[in-house]
């Protein structure tokens, strides 16, 4: 990575740590409620049906799974939404065009650094609840899985990044992209298994998302934290993954491509 | 009266202002529509593996559905749109403007911009919630209906109440949007029925955190046996965060410096 690449890293590093109450007042609130109401909601459907598993999950693995689902979200969103259409909007814009460095290049490695601060986040967090729920943990919840399952979010949250930034580059022609990214992240996360594991959908609903890549963003990267899935299965789904990846890549370069020529620096 | 004039003013910038903006318009809809989707599918979901959820059955929680999306329909066409701007007038040092004007600046941070484009979904929040009255097996009164109606206005009051709390700490934080994503984070708690949550939760949700007063109180007490004393609680909460509201406004105004940050 040349010089620059640290020296953004390191800029958005204070840029996340600069109001350092807030943010940690507001990550860990955002983690426990999720954590709290999803656990709370699931204890009282096992009560009602008189049940201690369902669907292969019990209450404990669906605690550790709702740790899980609402920071590695945050690794997939990585920046806020408007981290370029603002810029479009503003006129700010035109640096990329004319600076000697690759928008491509600049954008993904701010919006990585956040995903990457939410990763170290998991793996942390991922440590206090073992301290102090070691023993009602299943011996899968190795910390090696813990560690590829926080890889494999990395992983998904470049094709989510490229998502976002084929939505956000679409503020090149249209006058507001923030409603179509919040209806991406709705979908991401819901059909993805953040609201509630793939495992509870109907069989024809999963197989349909197989289809799609939001089964690999969420489910997948959990899926692999919680030591549910083999090697090989692990390999199979990562090159889906991979190809998703590429796809998303491939299309949000191709916008950048077109759209560029749109831009006419004014700023609104 | 010279605020309802004032406030037909508000609406009609807003409208004007969001016919300029066609595309965003339809986009707001498409969005607000996956968020009823989503929403609806969820407890679909969950009542494939429950005959029951916090007591109720699938029609009593599509009523309950419905209540949290029309107030959340309400929140976004009248307070949303205004509460975003906040924290940046406040930083800004842009509050000068709102507070030398001859009126309250509170209402006038509030409700000066109406947001048209959600104003179309609160129909669509408000034709979820007519079909899921009339699909439920048991008639109501219209005695009951108008009770229902005060309780969901008195959801969208304290659902605003809690947000503006949430972002006046901005007067003292300087940050760009104060908890707002802890706002956002807690609003989960207002989407699930209440009788879900026990001990301790229960009691953060019912009193120093209200979400679960905003739409499953009401809609408690509009389906099942009517009960004085959770009425009384939802009313006394929301006459304290209304106060507490004011305190906390008061006592922000007076540490504004008017600098910009």
């Amino acid at each position: 990575m040349k010089n620059w690449g640290r020296f953004v890293i390191s800029m958005e590093l204070r840029k996340i740590l600069a109001y350092r109450s807030d943010f940690w007042l507001s990550f860990l609130g955002q983690t426990f409620i999720q954590l709290f109401v999803g656990r709370a909601l699931w204890q009282s459907v096992f009560e009602a049906s008189n049940v201690t598993e369902m669907n292969g999950m019990n209450i404990d693995t669906l605690t550790l799974y709702y740790l899980i689902a609402p920071i590695g979200t945050r690794i997939l969103t990585g920046e806020n939404i408007g981290f370029i259409s603002r810029e479009i909007y503003e006129g700010s814009f035109t640096k990329y065009l004319i600076y000697p460095l690759s928008f491509f290049s600049y954008k993904s490695i701010t919006y990585l650094t956040y995903s990457l601060f939410y990763s170290i986040q998991l793996l942390i967090l991922y440590i206090l609840y073992s301290l102090f729920y070691y023993h009602s943990l299943p011996d899968f919840t190795h910390f090696g899985f813990a560690i590829a399952g926080t890889l494999t979010f990395l992983i998904a949250s470049v094709a989510s990044m490229s998502i976002a930034m084929s939505i956000e580059l679409l503020a090149l022609w249209v006058d507001n992209t923030w409603s179509l990214m919040v209806g991406f992240r709705f979908f991401m996360h819901f059909l993805g298994g953040a609201f509630i594991p793939l495992v509870f959908f109907p069989e024809w609903a999963n197989k349909a998302l197989e289809w799609t890549p939001f089964p690999y963003f969420v489910n997948f990267p959990i899926q692999t934290f919680m030591g549910n899935i083999s090697l090989h299965d692990w390999i199979k789904q990562a090159s889906v993954l991979l190809l998703w990846v590429l796809v998303c890549a491939t299309i949000s370069k191709l916008i950048w491509k077109r759209g560029q020529y749109q831009y006419t620096g004014v700023g609104i | 009266m010279r605020y309802l004039k004032l406030y037909l003013y508000f609406l009609r910038f807003s409208f004007s202002k969001a016919l300029s903006f066609r595309l965003d318009f339809f986009f707001r809809i498409f969005m607000d529509l996956i968020y009823y989707f989503i929403n609806i599918s969820f407890f679909k979901l969950v009542y494939l593996h429950t005959p029951l959820l916090g007591g109720w059955t699938q029609p009593q929680v599509m009523i309950f559905v419905a209540c949290y999306l029309v107030i959340d329909a309400i929140n976004m066409t009248v307070f949303s749109s205004n509460m975003w701007w906040l924290p940046y007038f406040i930083n800004k040092g842009e509050l000068d403007y709102y507070l030398i004007r001859p009126v309250s600046p509170l209402f006038f941070l509030s409700l000066r911009e109406f947001s048209a484009n959600s104003f179309v979904n609160f129909f669509m929040a408000f034709g979820f919630l007519i079909y899921a009255l009339i699909s439920y097996p048991v008639p109501f009164s219209i005695g009951e209906l108008l009770l229902f109606s005060a309780l969901i206005i008195n959801g969208v009051f304290l659902y605003y109440l809690i947000q503006m709390l949430m972002i006046l700490p901005v007067f003292w934080t300087h940050s760009s949007r104060g908890f707002v994503d802890l706002f956002y984070a807690l609003g989960l708690a207002m989407e699930r029925p209440d009788k879900i949550f026990k001990g301790w939760l229960r009691i953060i949700f019912t009193t120093i955190l209200p979400f679960s007063l905003i739409a499953s109180f009401p809609t408690k007490i509009f389906l099942e046996d009517f009960e004085w004393s959770a009425l009384g609680h939802l009313v006394l909460v929301t006459t304290i965060f209304w106060i507490l509201m004011l305190t906390v406004w008061k006592i922000g105004l007076k540490n504004y410096s008017s600098a910009s940050s």
